[in-house]
């Protein structure tokens, strides 16, 4: 049995969804089931429900064999693990983002607020950039009315929250999607489980968006 | 009886400490430090960056060892024997895996520098084999040869920074993100697609080497896949190929590694247990003359997959009273002790304390408690 590792919320059910398009159906899962780790159907998958940032962690030290998560997580983690596929959905970009007319003084660090204080890191010392990073848990829009920072470096699906904050896309850091992931351990001893999954995944991907 | 995972692991080193001396291995013994310069200077041959530095009292500064590979090749003398054999058993500190936190780690493991030759090779290869069996079935040695990538990356023409950008894409086998990488750098047919099939080249032996001929340009790819193909029939030959894996997605730093490469799992630890290959171009570093070849095993990983599960606190609690003759009650204790049972002799049983049987003091004997 293969256990995969699901984030709570959007992502997770849209995974959802592919895995049981896949031939991995779960009915408790369907049934607002309050449970945690819940078994398929045809008992040859183990859906385990963890917060997002968790993801990679478990996976990492194999008590789920695989996963699927959102590669600004993935990134912020830098977990060791197989990253197998890209899945298509939840696309978005990682951006930076400042208010209106801003114009950046470049006699000082500049001052980042973000959740991703290890992608923003990366970001701006491939650009030789000083910055001064403060990392928030949410609310990220807020940092730069407050004064909090200069900009801030966070998610952006539509942009209308940016746009009622009074901020604007400058830069976009990278893309997003959802990704699916292998311990590397459970690549070596679960082939014949994986590969299968993972070509079923690669045929269904498209459809279920 | 149940076994701690430690005792288990002590009595795994001591097997392979036997193996290895049985194969005319040396034990190796250092410091637990070496000058921080030699970290500074060989930092991509470390897994991470982090050091445990310290000012001696000259002023220099130290580290803790967080590799034992490169002080074994800084004393190494192979000029004066032909090949120099020998392992070691040290801790090493590096970060734990998960917290940013100093940990001390076992490491055991066995090098061979100097004149190695294709004998000598696969002796080592095969005690690194013979390691994982001794750890436990089912294992998996994972092999793979730097000569394959780097000459596939040199005959397309590219230059470092491009190469380290592939590689780390390739370990981490993504490979939609090589595919655009290898396309944002400009990479040309039929280069383009041979790259990016390195991070889904794995599999069965046989079936993957002949994958990897059909890309291979002539020149070091190609006599990469020779090596691999000889070591597989070697192996073969011996029946030991069962537990073997190609993997050309596996790749260590190229200013250190050359050749072979390899890496082993047991079932049951998440991570590689086991990691080594073919070290030449670490050899040039320190002017020693000749080649090496070499694995190190980490115990740590290892401890929780040898333990039972513990259940009972002790087999026996023997209970006696303040009252009893201390000759008796040593006497008794001592014989459970010698029918191989764990005993906690006390007077109360100690709060939360499980044990298999309770015992107690009748006469000169140990009986159960009705």
């Amino acid at each position: 049995m293969l256990n995969i590792a699901l984030p709570k919320g959007r992502l997770g059910d849209r995974a959802y969804r592919l895995f049981a398009a896949c031939g991995f159906p779960c009915a408790a899962m369907e049934q607002e089931d309050r449970r945690l780790v819940l078994t398929a159907d045809n008992g040859q998958v183990q859906y385990l429900l963890v917060k997002p940032s968790d993801v990679p962690i478990y996976v990492e030290h194999g008590a789920a064999d695989a996963g699927v998560v959102g590669r600004d997580v993935l990134l912020e983690g830098g977990n060791d693990v197989y990253e197998l596929l890209d899945l298509g959905f939840g696309a978005c970009r990682m951006c930076v983002a400042a208010p209106l007319n801003f114009r950046e003084d470049l006699s000082a660090p500049l001052r980042v607020a973000t959740k991703y204080p290890a992608i923003a890191k990366r970001f701006y010392a491939g650009k030789g950039r000083e910055i001064e990073v403060i990392k928030l848990n949410g609310s990220i829009e807020l940092a730069p009315i407050l004064g909090l920072s200069d900009v801030i470096v966070d998610i952006v699906e539509t942009g209308s929250t940016l746009k009622q904050n009074h901020l604007e896309v400058i830069e976009t850091v990278l893309s997003i999607s959802a990704r699916f992931i292998a311990n590397r351990a459970a690549a070596k001893f679960k082939p014949g489980e994986l590969q299968p999954l993972i070509a079923a995944l690669q045929a269904a991907k498209g459809e279920i968006i | 009886m149940e076994q701690h995972g430690e005792a288990r692991r002590e009595q795994l080193m001591a097997d392979l400490r036997t193996l290895y001396e049985s194969l005319g291995y040396k034990r190796f013994s250092m410091r637990r430090f070496e000058e921080y310069a030699l970290y500074l200077e060989n930092k991509n041959f470390l897994k991470s960056d982090s050091v445990l530095a310290f000012t001696n009292p000259d002023g220099k500064l130290m580290a803790l060892k967080p590799d034992v590979t490169l002080s074994i090749v800084k004393h190494a003398r192979p000029e004066r024997q032909g090949v120099e054999k020998v392992y070691y058993k040290e801790s090493v500190f590096r970060l734990a895996p998960t917290a940013r936190e100093f940990v001390e780690i076992d490491q055991m493991g066995a090098e061979a520098m100097g004149a190695v030759d294709r004998y000598t090779a696969s002796e080592v290869v095969r005690l690194a084999i013979e390691s994982l069996r001794a750890i436990g079935e089912p294992y998996v040695l994972e092999v793979s040869h730097m000569g394959f990538a780097s000459g596939l990356m040199e005959a397309a023409g590219l230059t470092p920074e491009q190469k380290e950008r592939f590689f780390s894409l390739i370990r981490r086998k993504s490979l939609h993100e090589l595919r655009q990488a290898v396309n944002e750098e400009g990479v040309a047919e039929p280069y383009a697609g041979r790259i990016a099939a390195l991070a889904d080249l794995s599999g069965p032996f046989p079936e993957t080497l002949a994958r990897a001929r059909a890309i291979a340009p002539a020149g070091p790819a190609a006599d990469a896949l020779e090596e691999l193909e000889s070591l597989y029939s070697l192996l073969a030959a011996l029946g030991l190929d069962d537990h073997l894996l190609l993997d050309f997605s596996m790749l260590n730093d190229l200013d250190y590694y050359s050749g072979v490469v390899f890496q082993g799992y047991v079932q049951g630890v998440p991570r590689v247990v086991l990691s080594g290959g073919r070290y030449d171009p670490l050899m040039r570093r320190f002017d020693k003359e000749g080649d090496g070849i070499g694995f190190a095993l980490y115990l740590d990983e290892l401890t929780r997959l040898l333990a039972d599960r513990p259940t009972w606190d002790a087999d026996v609690l023997a209970l006696y009273q303040e009252t009893d003759n201390p000759i008796q009650v040593n006497a008794a204790v001592f014989a459970l002790v010698a029918a191989g049972l764990r005993v906690f002799a006390a007077t109360e049983p100690p709060a939360g304390f499980r044990a298999e049987k309770t015992l107690r003091l009748n006469g000169a004997d140990f009986t159960e408690v009705p």
